[in-house]
């Protein structure tokens, strides 16, 4: 077991009088993939978006407990601090419409302090490559980011987030808008950024998560059930619960 | 967005009823092998050709198990991707099936190695192979059982059954020593019934195993999570020293 | 039924389509170069062999120009602040009261605005009652609400998606709203700048009684002004005939002026539009 990047430490999470997630305590290990899974309204988007206090912007919301990133609190930092250490992809691809494939890349090293052009150029080149979208888009970053189809515009999405340099990416169902072959891609994708990068990938997807994951987390009604090696997890849960859900007992 | 309606208890849930199908099928071939091996001892037993022709006709059929069920369980693996219980269970009647293969091919080799005009016998060694196909039989079925309806604890109770079956074989060992001293001239009958009682040791052994799958089946737990190492020593039998 | 929405439909275009054919036919002999640049001529009656002087609108155009220039100014600012403060704190008092207001106030009768501005610097400020600067107040007591609600309608229509792309960049939630959200909306915050400026150049109730009108060109922020409505208002009621002939050569361009208008803000639009979809 490596070692923890971010913790949650006994989490509950309100939309006005209604909990989300309850007592929830989970370790995310350092440069491994962890996905998050559970039956719909389990939760698990909810507890994505506290990790980077996306959960606060909207109204009406509260958390309890603390959030180690590196084993400091992220509840007590500056959110906007804590979102540039922090990455997310969403579900469906939202690129900045306004702006060309260039320009989203660069979004946040040109909003987020100063850098010279040529750091900028790099960064985004660098990041392009990182989410494997750059030899289909190199002679023509200066195009539209609606040009591009789905999938290429999700992983556009990754570069934009991993241009900022993240220590963590989350991932809050990043497939589910995408055809197989996007799927696929981004997949391998994720595979490949674990070596620099701590990802935690929601899914409601069992396979997806038992291909990519090196550890899951099964979370139902905003309570964690169970978490463990991925491996373990879907051969051999501990849980009755757990293994309702995988092999589709439910009910 | 609206909720999945619960589902109702009486529907079949999950892979509930590929799993039993695939169950009731490894089930089928147990049986055609137990009746081999039954077939197979009666054959040698009273040495006829003709039932020991029976039983050496009845090996495509066998094959036919294995291929076939491999064939379904690798569908399923591959149609339904299952997890969790419903995978181990998949995995455990792929090996499943190898062992009722052999324990198949045993009761054929019996039938193979039939010899007329022996005769039925009462020597003491003829009534303790007797009980051995009695209680290896027994041993096989109960591993049936326990694999059909996933019973862990009906399948923990082989073990102790099968160590009963490599005592009788023990002893029939000794009875064959001692019977060769005295009559030389029967050494092949009497090798061919020690290859017998060998044989039934091995069945019994192949439904431990046989249990072993369904224990990790349905609990997930290997052998050497529940079972201690087994103390295996070197059979010493001293000639003319029947113990 | 498509041949009875259809002749509804052309029920429905003939008021505007009497109005530009009356205009083109009774003002379009009256336009020349001269007739744009020119300043009003004197009140005449045409006497034999002494033809009165036709002048031009010029002072009336630069009029009208200089008041919707100088209320747009002041206009978008303030709507555009307005409309930014009652999207980001809907759930605040003030933002409700914003859009609610705002609401409301599109509906105010015209010569309210005017007669509103009018009362309030007779009070203050009586010297400047009758200026540009108190015409363009009266403008923008107009063209606030309308540019207040529709940028209020663009900023909420952009989805917040693109709201949370930026926010979990680490994006400051002010620079989302000023620099992303508003870039994102800009074709319809245009659209609803440009709708504002149409209105309120055709109005002339609010400008009576603070511009007031003059047969000059610009005389300074702090003396009355001409405008077109203004023109077309005081000359048609009039007993002269140039005049009366000038007020249907204003009131053809000030139709012209504003389907220029309109047609300049949806080029510009589709341009925007297209740009971001990427040719």
């Amino acid at each position: 077991m490596g070692s923890t990047k971010v913790k949650v430490d006994h989490v509950s999470a309100y939309y006005g009088k209604n909990r989300a997630i309850s007592d929830v305590s989970v370790e995310f290990e350092d440069r491994k993939v962890s996905a998050i899974i559970g039956p719909s309204g389990c939760g698990k988007s909810t507890l994505i978006r506290c990790l980077n206090r996306m959960h606060e912007t909207l109204p009406r919301t509260r958390i309890e407990g603390r959030i180690l990133l590196d084993g400091e609190d992220i509840l007590e930092l500056d959110p906007v601090h804590v979102r540039r250490r922090i990455g997310m992809v969403f579900q469906k691809p939202n690129p900045f419409v306004t702006m060309s494939i260039y320009d989203n890349v660069s979004v946040a090293l040109r909003f987020n302090g100063r850098h010279s052009r040529d750091e900028i150029d790099r960064a985004v080149v660098r990041s392009l490559q990182q989410a494997a979208l750059w030899e289909e888009v190199k002679d023509r970053v200066d195009a539209p980011a609606l040009s591009l189809s789905g999938g290429q515009q999700q992983r556009l999405c990754i570069a934009r987030a991993l241009a900022a340099e993240p220590e963590v990416l989350l991932m809050d169902e990043p497939c589910s808008a995408l055809d197989p072959i996007a799927t696929t891609k981004i997949e391998s994708l994720v595979n490949e950024l674990k070596n620099t990068y701590t990802v935690i990938i929601v899914t409601h997807n069992m396979q997806q998560a038992a291909r990519v994951a090196d550890n899951t987390a099964f979370l139902y009604l905003g309570k964690l059930i169970e978490v463990g090696p991925t491996e373990d997890l879907f051969e051999r849960p501990k849980e009755r619960l757990t293994e309702q859900y995988i092999t589709g007992r439910f009910g | 967005m609206n909720e999945e309606p619960p589902m109702k208890p009486e529907e079949p849930r999950g892979a509930d009823t590929e799993i039993r199908r695939l169950k009731e099928r490894a089930l089928e071939m147990g049986q055609w092998a137990l009746r081999m091996v039954h077939d197979g001892w009666k054959a040698f037993r009273i040495g006829n050709l003709k039932e020991a022709q029976k039983v050496l006709d009845g090996d495509t059929e066998l094959d036919r198990f294995d291929e076939q069920i491999e064939h379904e369980i690798i569908s399923f693996l591959v149609l339904k991707q299952p997890t969790a219980v419903d995978l181990r269970t998949a995995a455990a009647l792929l090996k499943i099936t190898t062992h009722l293969d052999r324990i198949g091919r045993l009761g054929f080799d019996m039938a193979r190695i039939t010899t007329p005009d022996v005769g039925q016998e009462g020597s003491e060694l003829a009534t303790l192979l007797d009980s051995m196909d009695e209680i290896a039989e027994s041993i096989v079925q109960q591993a049936l059982d326990a694999m059909l309806e996933g019973q862990a604890s009906l399948a923990m109770g082989l073990f102790v059954r099968d160590d009963e079956v490599d005592r009788m074989h023990r002893q029939a060992t000794r009875l064959v020593v001692r019977e060769l001293i005295r009559d030389p001239m029967s050494a092949l009958h009497l090798s061919n019934q020690l290859l017998v009682a060998r044989h039934f040791e091995r069945i019994a052994d192949n439904a431990c195993k046989i249990g072993e799958k369904t224990i990790y089946a349905v609990t997930g737990q290997r052998r050497s999570e529940y079972l201690p190492r087994h103390p295996y020593t070197p059979y010493i039998l001293e000639p003319g020293r029947p113990k | 039924m498509t041949v009875l929405a259809g002749l509804c439909a052309l029920v429905a275009l003939i008021p505007l389509a009497s109005v530009v054919f009356q205009a083109a036919t009774l003002g379009g002999p009256v336009l020349s170069i001269s007739f744009l640049t020119q300043n009003p001529p004197l009140p005449c009656t045409p006497q034999p062999g002494i033809p009165c002087a036709t002048g031009g609108v010029g002072s009336a155009i630069q009029g009208t120009l200089i008041l919707v220039g100088l209320a747009t100014a002041i206009s978008v600012p303030v709507g555009l602040g307005a409309a930014i403060y009652a999207v980001e704190f809907r759930s605040r008092f003030l933002g409700l009261a914003i859009s609610f207001t705002a609401d409301v106030l599109t509906g105010v009768p015209s010569i309210i605005a005017g007669v509103f501005i009018y009362a309030y610097f007779v009070i203050y400020d009586p010297s400047i009652v009758f200026s540009t600067i108190t015409g363009a107040l009266a403008l923008s007591v107009i063209m606030i609400p309308i540019v207040t609600r529709t940028c209020e309608e663009a900023l909420r229509t952009v989805p917040h998606a693109v709201r949370e792309a930026a926010l979990a960049l680490g994006i400051s939630r002010w620079r989302t709203t000023l620099q992303i959200v508003v870039t994102t909306a800009l074709p319809a915050i245009v659209t609803g700048i440009l709708l504002s400026v149409m209105r309120a150049s055709g109005e002339a109730a609010p400008l009576l009684f603070t511009a007031f009108g003059s047969r000059l060109g610009f005389q300074g922020f702090n003396n009355p002004i001409n405008a077109l409505p203004l023109l077309i208002y005081n000359f048609a009621e009039s007993p002269y005939h140039n005049w009366i002939d000038l007020a249907w050569g204003a009131a053809l361009i000030l139709i012209i002026l504003i389907l220029i208008t309109s047609v300049i803000s949806r080029l510009v639009v589709q341009r925007m539009v297209h740009r971001m979809q990427g040719g």
